[in-house]
């Protein structure tokens, strides 16, 4: 039976923080150290931040050794690489292994991160912070604004390079331990960014007649994001207000109520017992339909003295028109009454 | 009894004595001559502690039998400029060490060179470097290690250079 080997020697008395007293430590951790802006993260940052994680996170003992790790990146200066291997070299001047050395593929990619990822166009500016501000006379506010981080995709192959299939073990426990859940975090600049475990590879040399040795490559996808202090945006807020309030000291009058004007309105045309016709000036253009009629059998329409038709169910007046009609009743002792629907033109 | 069987090939103009008469005045021109001289290290299969599963000696670990110094024809091949693997680590990658040796050498003192084994070979003084067997060179049946035909005289051994912390000498 197995027994357990991490004694935790410290208790931790103060809980962690959960939920919003998280974010805001969080937000604390970006702005510690600077102004109320978070602080440049540019490429050299990752890359930093890539050579401290392997470093830390990724750090290996082999026999009570820690297998050291190469601390810069090498590129194209060929004296860098001495200045962080000179300690762990032959007498050839070669670094000896075991060790550890990360590589970044040079070109840079468009961010995969799904919460960055074209979002949001033209790199509009949002609302950081308001920072209170004092010209020696009088207080006022600053407003910060930063644009979306920019999403930036950096591939790193991390090479153990080694002659023991233990020290290679060692290693990969350690990788595939902290990448259990897929993905681990490094910390810049007051950030957590995350980095993908994608592909592991043998480089061994194993050739007879050449010196055998082991290289095991990891490669690492960091989904980071670009931010530039260059492109925050710091713009005084309003210091001073002047209201100003106009009042109407005379008294107005009722507003003048109008009738509705229609478009589409009925005209009826009344005629009293004894009555058979009737005229009227009209001063619009209108179509008349017919609706209806009360007591009349039949009637005759005149339009300008001109007869225009008996029992018509559609009459066009033009504007200055005189309308006659001239009706006769079922019953002449009775009131008729005939209604058209007018339909201004 | 070891059955033996005389060899009488070539036997017209050449025989056993002629034979050991050219490896007397080669070991001469070899070891009076040339004198070069490296150091075998027999690795100790039994003191050596090695991993249970994959048979690997922790760095410095490897146990070896009194070290013996011997006489060889000895080429070292040029070294190369490579990076180690796709890192982007360069490294001058020393050539490998190539040995002509006698094979009546190593019967004389009743030792021999097999896969595995370690040499080392001091260029300098103060500074000596060290190979591991690669190919001990122990078929030697062809016309050039058997004098046109007659008899394997000697063995051509290859090493390849190891790092320090695999082995280091004494």
């Amino acid at each position: 039976m197995g027994f357990p080997k991490q004694v935790k020697k410290q208790i931790q008395l103060v809980p962690p923080k959960t939920l919003s007293a998280r974010r805001e430590q969080l937000l604390e951790y970006i702005n510690k150290d600077g102004t109320y802006l978070p602080k440049s993260v540019l490429h050299a940052d990752l890359d930093k931040g890539m050579l401290e994680f392997v470093k830390e996170e990724l750090r290996t003992v082999v026999s009570g050794k820690v297998v050291p790790t190469v601390d810069i990146l090498i590129t194209t200066q060929n004296w860098s690489q001495f200045t962080e291997t000179w300690n762990f070299v032959d007498l050839d001047k070669n670094v000896s292994p075991p060790f550890i050395t990360t590589v970044r593929n040079p070109e840079v990619k468009y961010g995969s991160n799904p919460s960055l990822l074209y979002t949001i166009p033209n790199r509009k500016q949002y609302y950081y912070a308001t920072v209170p501000t004092w010209d020696g006379q009088r207080k006022g506010l600053d407003i910060y604004t930063i644009p979306q981080p920019v999403p930036v995709d950096i591939t790193y192959s991390v090479k153990f390079v080694c002659n023991r299939m233990r020290e290679l073990n060692e290693l990969n426990k350690n990788v595939l331990q902290k990448f259990s859940s897929r993905q681990a975090y490094t910390f810049i600049k007051g950030q957590y960014v995350p980095i993908i475990l994608q592909n592991i590879s043998d480089e061994s040399v194993v050739d007879l007649d050449k010196r055998k040795y082991y290289i095991q490559s990891y490669e690492f996808l960091m989904m980071g994001y670009l931010i530039d202090e260059e492109e925050f945006e710091v713009k005084p807020a309003i210091s001073r207000t002047v209201q100003l309030l106009e009042a109407k000291t005379s008294r107005g009058g009722r507003k003048k109520s109008y009738p509705k004007n229609p478009s589409l309105f009925p005209l009826t045309f009344n005629f009293s017992a004894g009555t058979t016709a009737y005229t009227e000036n009209y001063k619009y253009t209108a179509d008349l339909s017919f609706e209806g009629m009360e007591n009349i059998s039949s009637w005759d329409v005149y339009i300008n003295d001109d007869f225009y038709g008996s029992d018509l169910t559609e009459i066009q007046l033009t504007s200055g028109n005189n309308l006659t009609l001239n009706i006769t009743p079922t019953d002449p002792s009775s009131d008729s009454q005939i209604v058209y629907i007018a339909r201004l033109i | 009894m070891e059955k033996k069987v005389p060899i009488t090939r070539l036997g017209k103009f050449f025989g056993g004595e002629d034979f050991t008469l050219d490896i007397d005045m080669g070991e001469e021109w070899l070891e009076g001559d040339m004198n070069f001289t490296f150091v075998l290290y027999k690795v100790d299969k039994y003191k050596t502690k090695t991993d249970d599963v994959y048979g690997e000696a922790l760095s410095g670990g490897i146990q070896y039998l009194p070290p013996i110094e011997l006489k060889g024809m000895v080429q070292i091949v040029a070294p190369t400029n490579q990076r180690l693997g796709n890192s982007k680590i360069e490294q001058s990658e020393p050539g490998n060490l190539k040995v002509s040796i006698y094979q009546r050498t190593l019967d004389d003192l009743q030792t021999d060179i097999n896969f595995g084994d370690y040499i080392g070979y001091y260029e300098t003084e103060s500074r000596v470097r060290y190979y591991s067997v690669s190919d001990d060179g122990r078929v030697n049946s062809d016309n050039k290690h058997t004098y046109g035909g007659y008899k394997p005289f000697y063995r051509t051994i290859i090493a390849t250079p190891v790092t320090s912390n695999e082995f280091n000498g004494v």
